[in-house]
């Protein structure tokens, strides 16, 4: 091993890193996105749900190298042509954390909301997104995580990433490089975990305080999201 | 006013839950909906707020067809309080009961005011204002629901089953609350409970609901236990309604005697000279201040040395007293049953004796208490054209 490759290259290294985070984030944000309005849908609408559910589910099942190269017919070979890709993925996590979040929500809690003059638009806004918002979290965790560490697979179409490091290492027969590119993408993948854990305890202070002072599980507790355990599930599938 | 016209609710699989109800429900009043489950008085309630439509007829508000509102606007005029509150679990709980204002347009600070005005009016801990629903009892929970459901001041106030997912000492305390709000705010209430007895309590006026969803009596809580119009109402009204019909009747109206109510420095011989005279067999010592000491029999007053005085005999206890002033027949009954000498001892505020009766007494005020409500119901249906 060779470790003094490292601080020579710190540069090449810090960019890789930080091109390789950008790919992955932008894709959960942009799967986030697609992933709310689809959801509530699916939510509101159920027959949606298993035919959007079906497409989401093939969609991940496309393997990405294949989608890439049918994406570059349209893209070329852009960092556009990754983030579509991995945007695409993602929704086969988010879209049932979204729908299970949503139906969270316990219905006493969505009733008393009409029953107070809520139109459907305020009261999700303002009632059920916020409820389902640790569900919705919990699928971004995964999203996420899986985002990054897909998204060192676009080197292989000269996106420039992490993914370099391995490819690289490979060629020159140099390990060092190797592991370097695997610790970096597993740190990012931690980081950006945790970072969306905060943003969780950020938004949600009131499931902070009902644990702190450990309350008694009563009816408004939101019962423990199925979504949570598909979510890992088919995060598992995906390494 | 809220006045149901030949509402009927069947749903698409062909079950009927409300079949021709009209109701009046008075302005101020609370009138209770209560029946067995499946009787429709859920529908009806949500049909007053629009969460349910009537397939037919019509539900009027203040002599205004509902079904021209606007629902949210609607709603935003009505207090809704249900059995599982349905507090919001992210919000705090000032911000839980200035819901209603705000979506009326208030600012924050004026909505949190309010809030703070309405823990105060339901007696909950300003200190609670800032925590979340998870971290108050179930009890402290009802009263926010209570809270938000007053917020914006509403006129009307629906409840479906508030009370039902307490333990029955947290329900009995809410209940008080209940009458003790509404006593000062006087709303419209309609509370929908299955509970006959909550009925009987909380109620101005009780409509029981048969299965099938239609009306089988509405009555004042007093009316619907002395007269049941049939087997249904008598069987769903429930056990000893006889003497659950006193609540309604004042004590203020029995025959007291206070002949044998005497100081503590009477002697034996002057207190069996008063006893046998009176024709009672009962004494009742009070101290200086007229506080009732203890009973002694006419049978023992005679055995006892004649120049005792009575704070020298042994005495048997004067058990539970009760207040013309302010308690029912039935806490006279109550007081009078668990007396061992058959009489029970009535006091004023300051627990003074003012007198003392006896099952007799208590028998004869009973039937003129009946006596009046028949002539009371009977004079309203006459003026009225009060069919019940």
């Amino acid at each position: 091993m060779i470790w003094s490759w490292i601080p020579q290259n710190l540069g090449l290294i810090e960019q890789l890193t930080l091109q390789n985070a950008y790919l992955g984030i932008v894709s959960a944000l942009f799967g986030l996105v697609i992933s709310v309005p689809l959801g509530v849908a699916c939510a509101r609408w159920s027959v949606l749900y298993p035919p959007v559910l079906s497409v989401t589910s093939a969609l991940y099942a496309v393997p990405s190298l294949a989608l890439f190269v049918v994406l570059i017919a349209y893209t070329g070979l852009s960092d556009l042509t990754v983030i579509i890709a991995l945007t695409l993925f993602s929704l086969c996590v988010l879209v049932p954390n979204v729908v299970d979040g949503l139906r969270s929500v316990p219905e006493p809690v969505r009733q008393a909301a009409t029953a107070m003059g809520f139109g459907t638009l305020r009261r999700l806004w303002q009632v059920e997104l916020p409820v389902a918002i640790p569900v919705i979290i919990a699928g971004m965790r995964v999203a996420t995580v899986s985002s990054i560490s897909l998204a060192s697979l676009g080197q292989l179409i000269g996106v420039s990433c992490l993914g370099y490091l391995f490819i690289d290492g490979l060629q020159r027969d140099f390990p060092t490089e190797i592991f370097l590119g695997i610790g970096l993408v597993v740190i990012l993948a931690l980081v950006a975990d945790g970072a969306l854990l905060a943003i969780r305890r950020l938004l949600t202070p009131w499931q902070r305080r009902a644990r702190a002072t450990a309350a008694p599980p009563s009816v408004l507790t939101p019962r423990q999201p199925a979504g949570q355990r598909s979510a890992q599930a088919s995060a598992g599938a995906a390494s | 006013m809220i006045t149901f016209e030949n509402v009927t609710k069947r749903y698409a699989g062909g079950t009927t839950a409300v079949d021709g109800l009209n109701l009046e429900v008075p302005a101020g009043k609370t009138m209770v909906l209560v029946g067995p489950s499946g009787c429709g008085k859920t529908t009806s309630l949500r049909m007053i707020n629009r969460l349910v439509e009537p397939t037919e007829g019509h539900v009027l508000l203040d002599g205004r067809d509902i079904q021209t509102a606007n629902p949210s606007a609607l709603r935003r005029g009505i207090g809704y309080v249900i059995q599982h509150t349905g507090l919001f679990p992210h919000r705090t709980i000032e911000d839980n009961i200035a819901t209603v204002p705000l979506l009326c347009g208030w600012t924050k600070a004026t909505a949190r005011r309010r809030a703070r005005e309405l823990m105060e009016l339901v007696g909950l801990d300003g200190a609670m204002a800032r925590r979340y629903p998870h971290q108050l009892s179930g009890g402290q929970q009802q009263r926010v629901g209570v809270a938000r459901a007053l917020a914006a001041d509403p006129p009307v106030l629906l409840m479906d089953e508030p009370f039902s997912a307490v333990d029955p000492i947290v329900r009995a305390s809410l209940q008080d609350e209940l009458i003790r709000l509404q006593a000062e705010l006087r709303k419209t209430v309609v509370l929908v409970t299955h509970d006959v007895e909550e009925a009987i309590k909380v109620g101005d006026l009780v409509a029981v609901f048969r299965p099938g969803g239609r009306l089988a009596q509405v009555d004042t809580p007093e009316r619907l236990l002395g007269s049941p119009r049939d087997e249904y109402v008598t069987d769903f009204v429930g056990f000893d309604r006889g003497i659950r019909r006193l609540s309604f009747f004042a004590a203020a109206g029995l025959d007291l005697r206070s002949a044998a109510v005497l100081p503590l420095e009477t002697t034996a011989a002057q207190a069996a000279g008063v006893a046998s005279g009176e024709g009672e067999p009962w004494v009742l010592a009070v101290d200086a201040k007229r506080l009732p000491v203890g009973w002694l029999s006419l049978a023992d007053l005679e055995l006892a040395p004649a120049s005792v005085t009575l704070a020298d005999l042994p005495m048997a206890g004067y058990g539970h007293t009760f207040r013309p002033e302010t308690d029912s027949l039935r806490a006279a009954l109550d007081a009078t049953v668990l007396s061992r000498t058959g009489r029970a001892v009535a006091v004023d505020a300051e627990g003074r004796v003012v007198g003392v009766t006896s099952y007799e007494r208590m028998r004869a005020a009973i039937q003129a208490a009946e006596q009046a409500a028949e002539q009371r119901h009977a004079r309203e249906v006459a003026d009225h054209g009060l069919v019940s």
